[in-house]
């Protein structure tokens, strides 16, 4: 089952790189937003898999609880931070 | 400075998710000598949830709650009991910071009295670091607006 986990992790991270291309080359400064709050949601998931391969998954659900939080705060201050700096047309 | 969001989704969300974000603030805490976490850490995550109310509500409404002076005194109270359980392990005749001398207060055995000693302060840093998280973001989210403000005025 570990294999089976291990796999799904490195996966995960190949898709990690993906986002991080959106992030890099995004062309507009909304894409690079949504593609770091997809980083972080596959980090989380990365670190609940590492939790399953060294059998403590009970120690890093509370690391990626935390790290959800943050990244869902993060996420939100960023676009408020878009918003008010008038770099995009917000339609609210 | 911030102002409050028009959007009902994150006011929604933020007004759910706050209860919750204390309460496991609480249990890393609390829970700090059995799993990842500690003082600090809960700290950071009743910060969190100030942080994410400030957002969604606006900085003034915040304001309210937690004004500049009741952080002040908030951190020096949590320094306060950070310091004060160390120099009470020193007048019972242990070293500063040794919980063990507790159990004369306590009336427990030593071992207990290092769990409920370290408890103690970790609540203190957690108060301590919760106030000064609070008060710098409050003050980078103000500042821009004051700056602002006073160059309009030239």
């Amino acid at each position: 089952m570990n294999i089976f986990f291990l796999i799904i992790g490195m996966g995960m991270c190949v898709l990690v790189f993906l986002c991080l291309y959106r992030v890099t080359f995004g062309p507009n400064v909304l894409n690079r937003a949504a593609g770091l709050s997809a980083v972080g949601t596959k980090t989380l998931i990365i670190l609940l898999f590492m939790g399953v391969i060294y059998d403590r998954v009970e120690m890093f659900v509370d690391i990626s609880m935390v790290y959800a939080l943050l990244n869902f705060l993060g996420t939100l201050v960023l676009a408020k931070y878009i918003k008010q700096s008038g770099e995009v047309e917000c339609q609210l | 400075m911030i102002k409050e969001s028009q959007d009902v989704i994150v006011k929604t969300r933020a007004r759910l998710l706050t209860p919750f974000i204390v309460i496991y603030a609480l249990y890393v805490v609390m829970h700090g000598h059995h799993s990842p976490g500690g003082g600090f850490q809960g700290g950071v995550i009743l910060a969190a949830s100030f942080v994410l109310l400030a957002i969604s509500y606006g900085l003034d409404k915040i304001r309210q709650r937690l004004s500049e002076k009741a952080a002040s005194l908030l951190s020096s109270l949590g320094v306060f009991i950070y310091a004060g359980i160390g120099l009470l392990c020193l007048l019972l005749g242990g070293k500063y910071l040794d919980y063990g001398s507790l159990s004369k207060l306590l009336s427990v055995v030593p071992a207990k009295a290092r769990s409920l000693g370290i408890l103690g302060v970790e609540i203190g840093v957690a108060l301590a670091v919760m106030a000064v998280m609070c008060m710098i973001v409050f003050t980078i989210f103000s500042s821009g607006e004051e700056d602002k403000e006073s160059g309009g005025g030239e």
